[in-house]
């Protein structure tokens, strides 16, 4: 490929992320569904459970003291980054499968590369909008702490990492899409199952070991674990599995799903099945 | 010039149903050239393998110099392809998808023209939702045909259309013939073809059974003339067959006699019959079916895909 085609590819996946930004962006269920969700959930439950948890000193104990908000708004970030682009993703591709609209794109010079990329930025959009509120409203509204300068640098790299993988359970689920009428039902089973077993609602130590290694196939519980090194004080490690934030072992897992999974669901993606 | 597309015993097959049986096809460039046939006669399968969403099970294709199969990419930058069913884009409007569209050509025409050329001008800035559906067909000509194509697909561009809207739709495909395009038309209507095309393929049963002008067509087509009448009292007809050699007897009992000599054998006929003292022969006709009738007589008796091997 040469540097010409590559900046092709690139201008090309950039003008067809705009396209995507613009559809979405127009269509209300969408937007309030995919993007206003877990929002709203961070606005409920930080309203609902205003405890506080950890055990403080003259308690006896030596976990620092935070609002339950600040532990929730870790788990309910995860679920934006994990499920915007697996959501979005999941449901936008299988619909367009069955419309045609990706049989009339694949009849086009736009490169397949272009179309991936294009995916991936608009899902990045959204969730990069999705926390910017989150963050705002958290801080203004819930007393939520901000994180230091290498939490913020992990949730940059959780963000990146993150939400290609979440695109890619979104390309592959579409797989198992029988129709376009079938795929929000399809992609919300999955998707509640993972929130509740990855930690985002229930600590993970609570959890059957079984249930924390299926967890453990899918990027959500990495992420969300990921998440909460970022807003949790540094002692709250000890309550995770092997008491780390094991962040490489993340970043490893993120990875290979995107490397791998992209991969191969790339090749084996069906552009029509309108027929 | 080289001819657009030349192809040679495309073959393709879903299980044992042959969809289409060892296709030649030749398609100079800068015609307007129509595959006419009924549905399930193997044209939109043809087509697709043209356009390289299909696969062939066997034979070579050469479409602009190029095996749709293995070169789509380069390809796709020189054809347009109007599909059947027209792409769903609510929340975009005409302008905003042809924008896009353009970006992706070496040498687009502007959206302003291509608007102009469908004749959306008008309609340029309302939502995809909101266009009917002629005017979102005329959508899909424009996306086709934005970045300059040296060939056009339009896959039956009228089906569902009332009158107006096929006359209209008929005009814009005549603007694209006069930028010089090769097109390339797929419809189970005759007089699509033929206000459309310069050349016919008439597909049935995944075979090309009839290529040239709309003048030959007409020619293969009518050529018989039919002669029928019922069979008398007492008529033999052994004794006639030596007369004809092949004589069709209706599911009504009536004989023809297709031919293109009808005075002739109607000569013939009234002898036989006054030689044996027959004044009247009953319900005697002599017709000549117009070519609409003798097409649609055709798409008839050909619903179904032939089966492959005779099974």
């Amino acid at each position: 490929m040469s540097a010409a085609d590559t900046v092709r590819t690139l201008r090309l996946g950039f003008f067809y992320m705009l396209l995507n930004l613009k559809t979405i962006y127009r269509q209300p269920a969408a937007v309030f569904f995919v993007v206003a969700f877990p929002i709203m959930f961070l606005v409920i439950f930080s309203s609902l459970l205003t405890f506080e948890i950890g055990i403080p000193e003259e308690a006896g104990g030596n976990v620092p003291v935070v609002k339950f908000s600040q532990y929730f708004v870790a788990g309910i970030m995860g679920v934006a980054i994990f499920g915007t682009s697996f959501n979005l993703l999941g449901t936008s591709l299988a619909i367009q499968q069955f419309d045609g609209t990706l049989k009339q794109l694949a009849a086009t010079p736009l490169p397949r590369t272009s179309f991936f990329i294009g995916l991936v930025g608009t899902a990045l959009t959204y969730t990069f909008l999705q926390l910017v509120i989150m963050l705002i409203l958290g801080v203004a509204a819930y007393g939520i702490d901000l994180p230091d300068a290498s939490g913020w640098l992990t949730l940059v790299w959780i963000v990146l990492l993150g939400v290609p993988a979440g695109c890619v359970l979104g390309i592959a689920i579409t797989k198992i899409i029988p129709s376009a009428n079938a795929a929000p039902a399809i992609i919300q089973a999955p998707f509640i199952i993972l929130q509740f077993i990855s930690g985002v609602f229930f600590t993970l130590a609570s959890l059957p070991s079984w249930l924390q290694w299926v967890a453990g196939v899918f990027p959500l519980r990495w992420i969300a674990q990921g998440l909460r090194s970022v807003f949790l004080p540094d002692a709250y490690r000890y309550a995770e599995p092997g008491m780390s934030w094991q962040l490489e072992l993340a970043a490893i897992v993120l990875v290979v799903w995107i490397v791998v999974g992209l991969g191969l669901s790339v090749l084996t993606f069906k552009w029509d099945r309108s027929g | 010039m080289p001819p657009a597309i030349s192809i040679s015993g495309v073959t393709k097959r879903y299980g044992s149903v042959l969809a289409v049986g060892a296709v030649d096809l030749e398609i100079e460039s800068g015609q307007v050239y129509a595959l006419l046939g009924p549905n399930g006669a193997g044209k939109t399968t043809l087509i697709e393998i043209l356009e390289g969403y299909r696969q062939r099970d066997a034979g070579d294709v050469s479409v602009l110099g190029y095996d749709p199969q293995r070169q789509r990419g380069e390809l796709n930058r020189r054809v347009g392809i109007v599909l059947q069913r027209s792409t769903p884009m609510e929340g975009l409007t005409p302008r905003e998808m042809l924008n896009f569209s353009a970006r992706l050509y070496d040498d687009p025409m502007s959206t302003d023209d291509a608007l102009d050329l469908v004749g959306l001008t008008e309609h340029a800035d309302r939502r995809g939702s909101k266009l009917s559906g002629g005017q979102k067909r005329r959508l899909d000509l424009a996306t086709s045909v934005i970045g300059n194509p040296d060939l056009i697909f339009l896959d039956e561009p009228t089906t569902g259309f009332d009158a107006t809207a096929r006359r209209q739709a008929w005009e814009v495909v005549r603007g694209l013939t006069d930028r010089g395009a090769t097109i390339i038309l797929t419809t189970h209507y005759l007089d699509e073809a033929e206000h459309l095309a310069q050349r016919i393929g008439l597909i049935k049963d995944g075979r090309i059974i009839f290529e040239g002008d709309i003048a030959g067509l007409r020619r293969e087509m009518e050529t018989d003339t039919r002669i029928s009448w019922q069979p008398p009292i007492g008529f033999d007809r052994a004794e006639m067959l030596t007369e004809w050699s092949d004589l069709p007897q209706g599911a009504d009992g009536r004989l023809s006699l297709p031919t293109q000599t009808p005075t002739v054998h109607l000569a013939r006929l009234i002898d036989w019959a006054q030689n044996r003292g027959l004044e009247e022969i009953p319900e005697l006709q002599v017709e000549r079916p117009d070519l609409e009738e003798m097409y649609l007589e055709l798409v008839d008796d050909s619903q179904s895909l032939e089966q492959a091997d005779g099974s």
